[in-house]
């Protein structure tokens, strides 16, 4: 009976976890359908300034911004890394923190500084653990980050900047392409380089591009001016995006793996049971073998 | 032939009934042949020579003695004489018994002529006495990484291996064969108990090919083989074991020398007299087993044992019917051994061989009072990194292992390394594997593992670490790996 006992007592806590899984499953598919929605206005947002930024750029002028301007071979960086606070979601950290030690690994050989900023507890720990704790945490980014939280750490940036404290500002995150596509990436989004790269990649967005072509804009009061809001702007959408994107990224990450893991469990109940019915007849046949060949050997 | 009486000094009963393998015998009240006593029985039954021995279990009364036969009872029947022979089973003993297969009854059956010997012992004996025995311990070093480390083996001690079926015990008692009596320069006695006749033919053959050490004698001349397989019936099964030991006994007590004694497998030992314990009127008990398992187990293997004149060093295969440890007989042999391994399906299943379990299989000298604190602190880390990765595997199972924290990860980086290190390519399995044998020394195995659980060695491919020897080889592996 021992081995039937420590059966069920594997069989409860797999049920237990199946049950907290499951649940996690539910709540991600109602926290994902919210933040979806937010990404995608966020996404209407950014594409229009993008484009705005990339019509500037065509309109022939003498363009500099300080945002602007491509340091090579900088100094100093500051790696932003968005994590979650929580685990349970699959392998969402451990896509973009492998990036990350993929690009500490790079600077080893160049004299390049990096300071780690970074968002969630998981990827706090981690980079803990690795011997490269983060410069700045934070945790207070949930599955809602408001504009103004990300404007606040935007506006520090091009501080930073503008002021020569950093050269380049670079962000790791899982980018979120389609419901059933997201990837871990790191991409640059200071300098923010040539603004053609800004363009959006969406055929109505080209489409119009084409026809704006010959449009000729009027600057009021005056491009340098206009310049000075918009490209802060268009970084500050941008840093917004990312965050959205990671939160978007982390529940469909969560839902896709609590449900393979709700599955598993479903598996493993089902042998358990087996095993424990198998274990539990054969004890039953023992005895009954056992009494039967007593009262025969009596006879 | 008269029956029934005493003829030219000699006492003659007559069979009265025979079930199975046991048969009944009536003798003059006045002259009973004693338990254990040897009955013999050469006849001519309708032109068939029929020729049994007895040996006697059961006084019934009135007369009557229940006896086991040691061989077959075809052809047996009711009324036929049978001879006391006056004294139990006896086996030839001695030097000249070494390079010669026998049968339990001490016959040798390898075609090889009479065996010539001063002395025939009896097979049932007196354990030596409790003054006798000696309290020397000291590790006996095998070369198999998984054993030397986790399971040390003792000198003059006993060893266990376990297993259910097809998990390789009999590979690996035939490896230790190679290993030890190849460089062992003593006297071997190897038990073939209720196990496939062919594979006792292929380690007789084996015998005679490998040498010992670097002299060109070969392995056979030091060694005695004694086989009651699986086609035999129950009673010899039951007696092969005992006549195996008398010879070794005899090395051990008359020469002095360290022997080695092999059974395989100690198991049908027991289940043979499970076979017999219901004819002879025994009350079955827990799983249908005999209800003497403990005292006949016990009887077997208090003889073995290391005394002051000289020392039985013992390896058993035990088969675990049904992957059960807690099944009687197994659950009986264990409490007799020193080291005790049991090998696991699940990592047979991995191909990892030899499958040894690491956690549930231990020994009585892994205690740094015999094998030193740092080859103690190494066995208890491997066993703890593996133990806990053991835990977390149903977590893995359900939610992957990017949930684990990074301590656990690591954990579960370095076991999986460690599990697969623990496999070593054996010596009898060239012609299989075609990997040439490793004999990996104390030293090397523990530097290996303490290595590893450092993380030393955590870059490699966790395929690097199966089949090597010591841990350099692993790193040798990983780079011929890379470069195909």
């Amino acid at each position: 009976m021992a081995k039937a006992r420590a059966i069920v007592k594997r069989l409860k806590a797999v049920k237990n976890i199946r049950k907290i899984t499951r649940t996690m499953e539910l709540i991600a598919t109602a926290r994902f359908k919210r933040a979806m929605d937010r990404a995608s206005q966020a996404a209407a947002y950014t594409r229009k300034i993008s484009e705005i930024v990339a019509d500037l750029s065509r309109a022939n002028l003498q363009i500099s911004h300080p945002l602007l301007e491509d340091r090579p071979e900088p100094k100093a960086s500051i790696l932003l890394v968005l994590t979650s606070n929580r685990g349970l979601c699959g392998g969402y950290n451990g896509g973009v923190l492998r990036l990350v030690m993929a690009r500490l690994r790079r600077t080893r050989e160049t004299e390049e500084s990096i300071d780690l900023e970074v968002s969630g507890k998981r990827g706090i720990n981690f980079l803990k653990f690795q011997g490269r704790p983060a410069q700045r945490t934070y945790t207070h980014f949930e599955e809602k980050p408001s504009f103004a939280q990300v404007e606040e750490l935007a506006d520090r940036f091009i501080e930073a900047f503008c002021t020569r404290q950093i050269d380049r500002l670079e962000i790791a995150y899982t980018k979120f392409e389609s419901a059933s596509k997201q990837v871990a990436v790191l991409e640059r989004l200071l300098p923010i380089g040539k603004l053609e790269a800004e363009k959006p990649k969406t055929g109505k967005g080209s489409q119009v591009a084409e026809d704006d072509r010959l449009v000729e804009y009027e600057f009021l009061p005056s491009a340098e001016e206009i310049l000075q809001e918009i490209v802060p702007a268009a970084f500050k959408a941008r840093l917004f995006k990312c965050f959205l994107d990671a939160a978007v990224s982390e529940q469909i990450f969560r839902r896709v793996a609590m449900k393979a893991a709700t599955e598993n469990a479903d598996d493993m109940i089902g042998s358990l049971s087996q095993l424990y019915n198998r274990a539990r007849q054969s004890q039953i046949t023992s005895e009954l073998s056992e009494i039967i060949g007593g009262a025969a050997a009596l006879e | 032939m008269k029956a029934n009486g005493a003829k030219d000094g000699k006492n003659i009963g007559r069979v009265t009934q025979i079930i199975g393998s046991t048969f009944d015998a009536e003798f003059p009240e006045t002259s009973l042949p004693e338990i254990y006593h040897a009955l013999t029985i050469d006849q001519q039954v309708k032109g068939q020579h029929v020729k049994v021995t007895g040996e006697v279990q059961q006084h019934l009364g009135g007369g009557r003695v229940r006896c086991v036969a040691l061989g077959s009872t075809d052809g047996m029947v009711r009324g036929m004489g049978v001879l006391d022979t006056g004294a139990s089973l006896t086996v030839p003993v001695g030097k000249g018994t070494l390079g010669r297969v026998f049968n339990l009854l001490g016959d040798p059956v390898d075609d090889r002529g009479p065996v010539v010997t001063e002395e025939r012992w009896p097979i049932h004996r007196q354990p030596p006495k409790m003054e006798d025995l000696s309290a020397k311990t000291e590790v006996f070093e095998t070369g198999i990484k998984v054993i030397d480390l986790l399971t040390p083996f003792v000198r003059g001690g006993k060893a266990g291996l376990f297993g259910g079926a097809g998990l390789g015990k009999t590979v690996i008692l035939t490896e230790l064969i190679a290993r030890i009596a190849s460089a062992h320069g003593g006297y071997s006695v190897f038990a073939g108990v209720g196990e496939r006749t062919r594979e006792g033919n292929d380690l007789w053959l084996e015998m005679q090919e490998t040498k010992i050490g670097k002299t060109d004698r070969s392995v056979i001349e030091q060694t005695c083989m004694v086989f009651g397989q699986m086609n035999e019936p129950p009673g010899a099964r039951l007696r092969v074991a005992l006549s195996a030991l008398t010879m070794a006994e005899w090395f051990r007590d008359a020469t002095g020398s360290d022997t080695l004694l092999f059974i395989d497998n100690i198991f049908r030992f027991s289940q043979a007299g499970s076979e017999v314990s219901a004819l002879l009127g025994r009350m079955p008990s827990a799983v249908g087993y005999q209800p003497t398992l403990g005292t006949e187990l016990g009887e077997l293997q208090e003889r073995i044992t290391s005394t002051t004149r000289g020392a039985i060093t013992s390896v058993q295969a035990v088969y675990v019917p049904a992957d059960d440890p807690t099944d009687p007989a197994p659950a009986t042999a264990f409490s007799h051994l020193d080291a005790f391994i049991y090998l696991e399906r699940k990592i047979a299943e991995k191909g990892i061989y030899p499958a040894i379990d690491p956690l549930a299989s231990s020994s009585r000298v892994l205690d740094p009072q015999y094998v030193g604190a740092r080859h103690y602190a190494v066995a208890r880390q491997v066993q703890k990194t593996l133990q806990r990765y053991r835990e977390l595997q149903d977590i893995i199972a359900i939610l992957g292992v990017d949930e684990l924290s990074e301590d656990d990860k690591l954990v579960v980086h370095r076991a999986r390394r460690i599990e697969r290190f623990l496999s070593q390519p054996f010596l009898v399995a060239e012609a299989f594997t075609g990997k040439a044998g490793k004999i990996t020394p104390l030293e090397d195995t523990i530097r290996s593992f303490e290595e590893l659980c450092a993380g030393k060695w955590d870059h490699l491919t966790e395929s690097a670490f199966m089949y090597v020897g010591a841990i350099d080889e692993a790193e040798e592996q990983a780079k011929r790996m890379a470069a195909s």
